[in-house]
């Protein structure tokens, strides 16, 4: 070649030479995904139900167990009120989106932990980010369950979010990442709340009402201004190849989560058309 | 339940953030009051090319390094690198094996580390250390004491990257990751070295009557909607959302001289600008 800085070394392959930018090569990348991890169920125990501590959460921890026998469950868990509050300090004194992300996935981690102690003996170990990507699969076969920081570990990278400067990708998107990276069977997220609602039922009571099914795009078009789950779940979900619903239910009332687990109908299902 | 009083914190966004909704429009829009902080707004980032620059070799690697050695004493530099053709190579080869997205991330950045590690002991004898992404709270010093550090381009996401629209290719690469490294710190610049002057209406490798664009804003980039691009899609999506960075440059690092150009601020190769307007920066 003539040109100067002598040539590109390729090896030979099929995206050789070409732009990975190109929409018509991006778009002959296009075929089907595997599921790694087929019977994985990802359940999502939000930060509300951990802050609300004993009374909730050991019922919670219990059914877990009960179902250890018969379903391989990977925990998350929220980060909860604490983030909130090291939010309003960093934000207050100017620190960018990453930083914010970096500090708040300290409290979904000390969660983790704690339910991972509380499930030890049952030979669930908490997980970092690292050990996901290496360890999971034997730690489910040595006990059909794991539990793992919800927040994704985008750290420094985290996205500057259209609006404002809260991290987009929290613990609500983490898990459900996982979800779909493995092709998991579920994504149950557990929250202090029966499931979807058009406004906060918490605030709005009896004018709240109650969503059983609706599919993504449907949700998008409402505009809710409160969701109980990372609005940017939604734009994924949008482009999911594995994972094309998750579950919301209510840890509050026991029962729940094992319904969930067999497939019954419970709480509310979003999910991709 | 266990709570943390709002009115215990004397902070304006303590309420709306400890009892308000992260997914409501007004709770966000409040987090944008308080004036944004530049962590290290001396520091340049730039990236090389993987298969722009380093699957060159010496003929390309040396000249550049040299140029990144004279710059040393007056700029300081957070070098990234891309991965380039073995990321080619074994995101084809994952693909045929039906693995998803997040696996392929990892592999490719395992490439990025490679190219990162060699640029690195080619580097080291100027003291410039190379840099896991954990390790990232130590940059500061690096940067004070030997004027660089280098860095795998590759944003840390691993099996949790994104799913694209389209096709299986991690959409966010080794532009996104550096673009993030400068948005996150305030950086003075984001500067990308690749083996072309600059953004064309086409790709110049194919296409002879592919015109050449200077400078260009977000705004008037979309609505050419290229077909090709010099730089990662996401990284304009995120260019949009900045809070930092309002510009990014593309420089030809096979031309001695063109780092240092825009390093010192001059005009070279292709500037992508944001334009002022959006939620983030009225």
């Amino acid at each position: 070649m003539s040109e100067g800085g002598g040539h590109r070394n390729h090896i030979r392959s099929r995206l050789m030479r070409e732009s990975l930018v190109d929409k018509e090569v991006i778009a002959g990348t296009e075929s089907p995904v595997v599921r790694i991890l087929p019977h994985l169920n990802v359940i999502q125990i939000g930060g509300r139900i951990m802050d609300r501590g004993r009374e909730a959460l050991l019922p919670l921890l219990d059914e877990i167990v009960e179902n250890q026998a018969h379903h391989t469950q990977l925990i998350a868990v929220g980060a909860g009120i604490r983030s909130r509050h090291i939010f309003a300090v960093g934000l207050d004194l100017g620190l960018p989106t990453g930083v914010l992300a970096t500090l708040s996935a300290k409290d979904a981690a000390q969660n983790a932990y704690m339910v991972s102690c509380l499930l030890a003996k049952h030979g669930f170990v908490y997980l970092e980010a690292p050990f996901v990507v290496q360890l999971l699969p034997a730690m489910l076969a040595a006990a059909r369950g794991a539990v793992f920081n919800a927040v994704p570990p985008y750290d420094l990278w985290e996205h500057p979010p259209k609006i404002g400067r809260i991290p987009p990708h929290r613990t609500d998107s983490g898990p459900y990442m996982i979800a779909e990276v493995f092709g998991a069977k579920r994504m149950i997220f557990i929250k202090d709340v029966d499931g979807l609602y058009t406004s906060d039922p918490a605030l709005n009571g009896g004018k709240a009402e109650f969503i059983a099914k609706i599919s993504v795009s449907d949700l998008q078009a409402r505009n809710l201004t409160t969701l109980p789950l990372d609005p940017i779940l939604l734009d994924l979900m949008l482009n999911a190849r594995s994972v094309r619903e998750v579950q919301i239910i209510n840890g509050l009332h026991p029962g729940n989560l094992t319904r969930a687990l067999a497939g019954e109908t419970v709480g509310s299902t979003i999910y991709s058309d | 339940m266990r709570k943390l009083s709002a009115n215990s914190i004397p902070l304006p966004l303590a309420q709306q953030l400890l009892e308000g909704s992260l997914s409501d429009p007004a709770v966000l829009r409040a987090t944008s009051a308080p004036a944004d902080f530049p962590i290290l707004p001396w520091a340049n980032v730039v990236k090389i090319g993987g298969q722009s620059v380093i699957d060159r070799g010496r003929a390309a690697v040396y000249p550049l390094m040299d140029e990144i050695v004279a710059n040393l004493s007056r700029h300081k530099m957070i070098l990234g690198t891309g991965a380039g053709t073995r990321a080619r190579h074994i995101y084809s080869l994952a693909i045929e094996l039906g693995l998803p997205t997040g696996v392929l991330t990892v592999l490719g950045t395992a490439v990025a580390w490679q190219n990162a590690q060699m640029l690195h002991y080619l580097l080291a004898r100027h003291g410039i250390p190379f840099i896991e992404p954990l390790e990232f709270s130590i940059l500061p010093h690096y940067l004070a004491v030997s004027g660089a550090v280098v860095c795998q381009g590759m944003p840390p996401y691993k099996l949790w990257e994104e799913n694209p629209a389209v096709g299986r290719i991690p959409p966010q690469r080794t532009d996104t990751g550096c673009f993030l490294i400068a948005e996150v710190f305030g950086a003075r610049k984001m500067i990308y070295v690749k083996d072309e002057d600059g953004l064309y209406t086409a790709d110049p490798k194919k296409d002879p009557k592919a015109e050449f664009i200077p400078r260009i804003s977000l705004g008037e980039l979309a609505s050419l909607d290229l077909k090709d691009l010099i730089v990662e899609r996401a990284v304009l999506d995120l260019m949009s959302n900045a809070r930092h960075v309002r510009e990014i440059q593309f420089v030809n690092g096979l031309k001695p001289g063109q780092l240092t150009a825009a390093l010192d601020g001059k005009p070279v190769g292709t500037v992508i600008y944001r334009e002022r307007t959006g939620a983030n920066h009225e």
